[in-house]
């Protein structure tokens, strides 16, 4: 680990002062000490804003949810109007690491964590993320784990999260918090596809701080939920992965939600399963039909081939056990 | 002598220790307080083969705590004397620092010595190493074979091929590593020419008389101590450059050094169980009596180093056969030596061999366990001796019954819960009953109080309470006044504490001391016309809780504690041991397993979980019931891994080890592990040694993968001859 200074703020202006100075966000620390052990970040100031007011979690004056930046996964994922609005998220954040990580990782930390690929966190490794222009060893390399949506020929690392997966799925926005004031950005516009940028990660000015994930209100009742598929049934990154949420009034889909994880560099939208669904009716046929295209677009490595079909098999499969069938 | 009533022994005990665990006294290698060790922190290569042309220690030396950054550049020449009396493969041993040459990618190739951890830690990331590299060669399937060890009887190739069922499968199994939660430590002191060592190791004298050769001393001149292993699994087997690191770095700094290896070291600088490809071909009749196999395997092994592992005997003495062929070739490569791993060679033989029988009995449409049956020697086919005991007919019969087998539907896809397919499968386990050299000490105190000691080890399975309580009742004493201590090579020697060798042969030595200290005591009471069993035969006294007295009448005796104190003898001590018997063996001694496994697989998603696992044991004499438990749950958490989840990956372009870290190296967490269950057969082994006991420690893993895959099978239809068994694979 380089050395840091360490510093902690306890108002928002302290924050951005900092920020603005270089200084890196930590609060809970999960994913940034890990790296730091690792050399693979190394910060030179930590400013801990652990002790800033953005732990609540509210309905919104248009009923939708705003979580604020620090609120821990574990809390977010108990908290009795995202158990009950949105069944994606709890089980997106329940699904997630472990009990230990949950009750210290925070949501603002969550959408920011950084990529799994093993190359990346090897500081022996070439990785364009970690060393713009030092190439990258995972598109010829053991790339099992590896995204196979919104690739270039810079980054295969996929984004890790689960709940920003769920967020994705829910056209949520981001509430940034930056010298020049306050700005929301569609989550989909918040995370950055690799291109030929590969460290760009966010779509963050320097020293923005997020204060909040807010998730408009959707026509209820809203069905949701998120499945997981991995290899061992807890503490493991996705293989795949499928948020969905539908909402079904006379018989026919009105409005249907779907984002896919453990494919993508980001978490990844499905709008043509969306379109898809919207105007029918429920039945096995239309989850087979629409879940087809879930991974249209698809670029396969020579090890994850096979998520070009789990995917169209684990978004069918959620899209049965959130919709049912007829 | 009259034989010791039985009280310990067999007894479901708690383990001795178990407070100081779980309360954080129990000192493990890196938490010893030896005072003025500064921290030691190993530089890797950063490359897979070739050689170090700079290393530049500027910056790391500029960094504030850092003391000293060692390297072949400045390393005096070590003697490295030859060292037979260890498990060093034949070879030519990894040289500390020696030489410029990296031969595998993660070679430890300079030390940073620092006043704090966090100093010595920077100071590694700090080294620039430049290097000549070469292209490394780390593709099993993609190199040349090296040495061959073959088997032959009868003339098998010509049998498979006229043989009416004929199977030709090739089967392959990923590298394993061991993943102890303790990682590996030590702590090196020269006081002088005197070398100690707190090091986490399986067998105290094996890093002694590595240590010794290394560094020209005599024996006596190293002190290894290890009282607590977080775990082993194999990987404490053997004397791994880190510790030599740990010791030079002491000697040239002139300091107490403590290394600790991280967890992604613990992947590259110790061993790990070796990949196979491995092709076996049967033969057998209409009705499923096997007339021949031929076995031929490719093995990793080292560039340096011709590891080999026993993983040809069951393919010789488990079924009977009159034609077998073997050919194991290890298959030198740019990587680090593999090491033993829980239940090796056997571990590896049997996913191979249970995965064909299996396919085999499908094939005929023979019941798995009635093929088993039909195929049951008489006695060991390769040895031409008979079992000393082989009991798996029971096995089968108990594990049949207790698991359910007859709901077992032998047509695949039969069986469905939702989107799950249920399948069920059973394998047959066997573990060679290893014996070997070991000796104890036990003294008796006059306050009757014993202290039994011998090197060994624990690494997990409870050695300080089953030896105990093996010392316990041969002294007559209870459990309380009985301490068993260990893990220093100040004590007795004792053989590697692997193989499940340690109850047979430390505790037999144990046994042997206790036997012979209270026949001391007795003779010391019969001698004694002050006591009340003066003139009494040896053989008619017993001892029981402390208390020597004539057999049949408790109420003539008296106590240790009065005997010693009335002779003025502050202690009695004996030394016990136990040596197999030399010479041709008259008969063959295996510990042997039925495991039964049923799993659900989500067909769709490629996902098997298992729903329980039941083994049945043939393992001799259990000395303590609830450790066993231990051992066989714990067994049977390995086998879900090895079969489902475990296999460290190689990036071959440079030899990297591409998820060494627990996050990507996948072993079982709570939620994979169902309802688990250890049934053992009732009885003891009276050929195999003097307690009767068979080993059970390896053989509670082997046959779990071959029941899992053979039950995934059963649930799917689809044979997977490739571990771990993976989503992709099952799609």
């Amino acid at each position: 680990m380089h050395p840091f200074s360490f510093t902690k703020v306890s108002d928002t202006r302290e924050a951005l002062d900092a920020g603005r100075r270089g200084g890196r966000y930590i609060a809970g620390g999960t994913t940034l000490v890990d790296l730091m052990r690792e050399t693979v970040e190394r910060p030179e100031t930590l400013v801990d804003i652990t002790g800033l007011p953005l732990r609540e979690v509210s309905v919104t004056e248009r009923g939708g949810l705003r979580v604020g930046a620090l609120v821990r996964m574990a809390e977010a994922a108990t908290h009795p109007k995202v158990r009950t609005l949105y069944p994606v998220i709890s089980q997106a954040l329940e699904l997630s690491a472990s009990a230990q990580l949950r009750n210290m990782a925070t949501i603002g930390g969550n959408i920011m964590q950084r990529t799994r690929c093993t190359y990346f966190r090897d500081v022996t490794a070439a990785c364009n993320k970690r060393e713009p222009g030092s190439g990258c060893a995972a598109r010829v390399g053991f790339n099992r784990a590896h995204a196979i949506l919104g690739t270039s020929d810079q980054c295969v690392a996929t984004h890790p999260s689960d709940v920003a997966v769920a967020f994705a799925a829910l056209d949520a926005t981001v509430h940034l918090l930056g010298p020049e004031g306050e700005r929301h950005v569609p989550f989909l516009d918040f995370l950055l596809k690799p291109g030929s940028t590969p460290h760009r990660e966010q779509a963050l000015q320097r020293g923005e701080l997020i204060t909040a994930v807010e998730i408009p209100a959707h026509p209820r009742p809203l069905k949701s939920g998120y499945l997981k598929v991995r290899d061992r049934q807890s503490y493991e990154f996705a293989l795949t992965s499928a948020a969905v949420a539908l909402h079904v009034r006379g018989g026919v889909i009105r409005e249907a939600k779907a984002a896919a994880g453990g494919v993508g560099t980001v978490p990844w939208k499905l709008s043509t399963v969306e379109r898809h669904l919207i105007g029918e009716r429920p039945s096995e046929a239309l989850w087979a039909e629409a879940a087809r295209h879930a991974a249209d677009g698809a670029h396969p490595l020579e090890h994850n081939g096979f998520k070009v079909e789990l995917l169209r098999r684990t978004v069918e499969r959620q899209l049965r056990i959130v919709g049912g069938a007829k | 002598m009259s034989p010791q009533p039985q009280a310990a022994v067999g007894a479901p005990l708690s383990r001795v220790d178990g407070r100081l665990k779980v309360t954080g006294e129990a000192l493990y290698s890196a938490e010893h307080d030896v005072d003025g060790a500064v921290h030691a922190v190993i530089v890797d290569s950063g490359i897979g083969r070739g050689r170090i042309t700079s290393i530049d220690a500027r910056a790391a030396l500029a960094h504030p705590g850092v003391l000293r950054v060692i390297s072949h550049r400045n390393t005096p020449e070590l003697p490295y004397r030859d060292n037979s009396g260890s498990n060093n493969p034949p070879g030519r041993r990894l040289r500390v620092f020696q030489d410029d040459r990296v031969l595998f990618h993660g070679q430890p190739v300079a030390v940073v010595v620092a006043t704090t951890l966090e100093a010595a830690q920077h100071g590694a990331s700090l080294v620039k190493i430049r290097y000549d590299d070469e292209q490394p060669s780390t593709d099993l399937t993609k190199a040349e074979p090296g040495e061959s060890t073959t088997y032959a009887r009868g003339d098998a190739d010509a049998a498979v091929r006229d043989a009416a069922v004929s199977l030709d499968l090739t089967y392959r199994t990923a590298r394993n590593h061991h993943n102890p939660m303790e990682p590996h430590a030590t702590i090196a002191r020269w006081d002088g020419g005197r070398l100690t060592v707190w090091d986490k190791t399986q067998w105290v004298v094996g890093t002694q008389t590595e240590l010794a050769a290394v560094f020209g001393l005599e024996m006596g001149a190293v002190r290894v101590i290890s009282p607590f292993v977080g775990g082993g699994f194999g990987t404490g087997l053997r004397c791994w450059p880190h510790v030599v690191v740990a010791a030079l770095a002491a000697r040239e700094t002139q300091r107490p050094v403590k290394l600790v290896l991280s967890r992604k070291q613990m992947y590259l600088g110790t061993g790990f169980r070796p990949s196979y490809e491995y092709r076996l071909r049967l033969g057998s009749d209409r009705r499923g009596r096997l007339t021949a196999a031929v076995h031929e395997m490719d093995a990793e092994t080292s560039s340096y180093e011709q590891f080999t592992e026993g993983v040809l005997a069951a393919g010789q003495m488990l079924y009977s056969m009159p034609h077998v062929r073997q050919a194991y070739r290890t298959v030198p490569l740019d990587v680090n030596t593999p090491i033993w791993m829980r239940g090796p060679g056997f571990q590896t033989a049997s996913f191979v061999i249970e995965s064909a029988m299996d396919e085999l009995a499908h094939e005929l449409g023979v019941d798995p366990i009635e093929l088993r049956i039909r195929n049951e020697p008489s006695e060991d086919e390769a040895k031409g001796v008979p079992f000393s005991t082989r009991r798996l007919r029971e096995c089968f019969t108990v594990g049949a019954r207790e698991f359910g087998w007859h709901r077992r539907n032998p047509r695949p896809r039969s069986r469905r819960d939702g989107d799950w397919l249920i399948g069920m499968g059973m394998a047959t386990g066997v573990y060679d009953t290893v014996r070997a050299p070991a000796q104890a000490r036990a003294r008796l105190e006059a306050d009757g109080t014993a202290v039994v000691e011998a090197a060994s080890s624990d690494m997990g399975p409870g050695t300080y309470t089953s030896q105990a309580q093996v010392a316990a009742d041969a002294l007559g004493l209870t459990m309380r006044t009985v301490t068993f201590r260990l893990g220093d090579s100040r004590y007795p020697a004792t053989p590697p504490h692997g193989g499940s060798m340690t109850m047979a042969s430390v505790g037999s030595a144990v046994l042997d001391a206790c036997d012979r200290l209270r026949r001391q005591a007795v003779i010391l009471a019969i001698e004694d016309e002050e006591s009340p069993l003066f003139g009494v035969a040896a053989d008619d006294v017993v001892v029981r809780g402390g208390r020597l007295h004539v057999q049949g009448d408790p109420a003539r005796g008296e106590t240790y504690q009065r005997l010693l104190t009335r002779n003025n003898r502050s202690h009695l001590e004996a030394e016990g041991s136990f040596a197999p018997p030399s010479g041709p063996e008259r008969h063959s001694f295996y510990a042997y397993n039925a495991t039964f496994a049923e799993v659900a697989v989500d067909a769709t998603l490629g996902l098997v979980r298992v729903r329980r696992i039941l083994g049945v044991y043939d393992a001799g004499r259990i000395i303590s019931p609830k450790l066993a438990d231990s051992q066989a749950l714990g067994g049977m958490v390995g086998g879900i891994g090895t079969a489902l989840l475990e296999h460290t990956v190689t990036d071959h372009r440079d030899g990297r080890i591409v998820n060494a870290n627990l996050a990507d190296y996948l072993v079982p967490v709570n939620a994979d592990i169902p309802d688990l269950k250890a049934i053992y057969l009732d009885g003891e082994d009276r050929e195999a040694d003097p307690l009767g006991v068979k080993g059970l420690g390896e053989v509670v893993m082997i046959g779990v993968a071959p029941a899992i895959a053979n039950a995934v099978f059963n649930a799917t239809g689809r044979r997977i001859r490739e571990l771990p068994i993976t989503a992709e694979a099952l799609l």
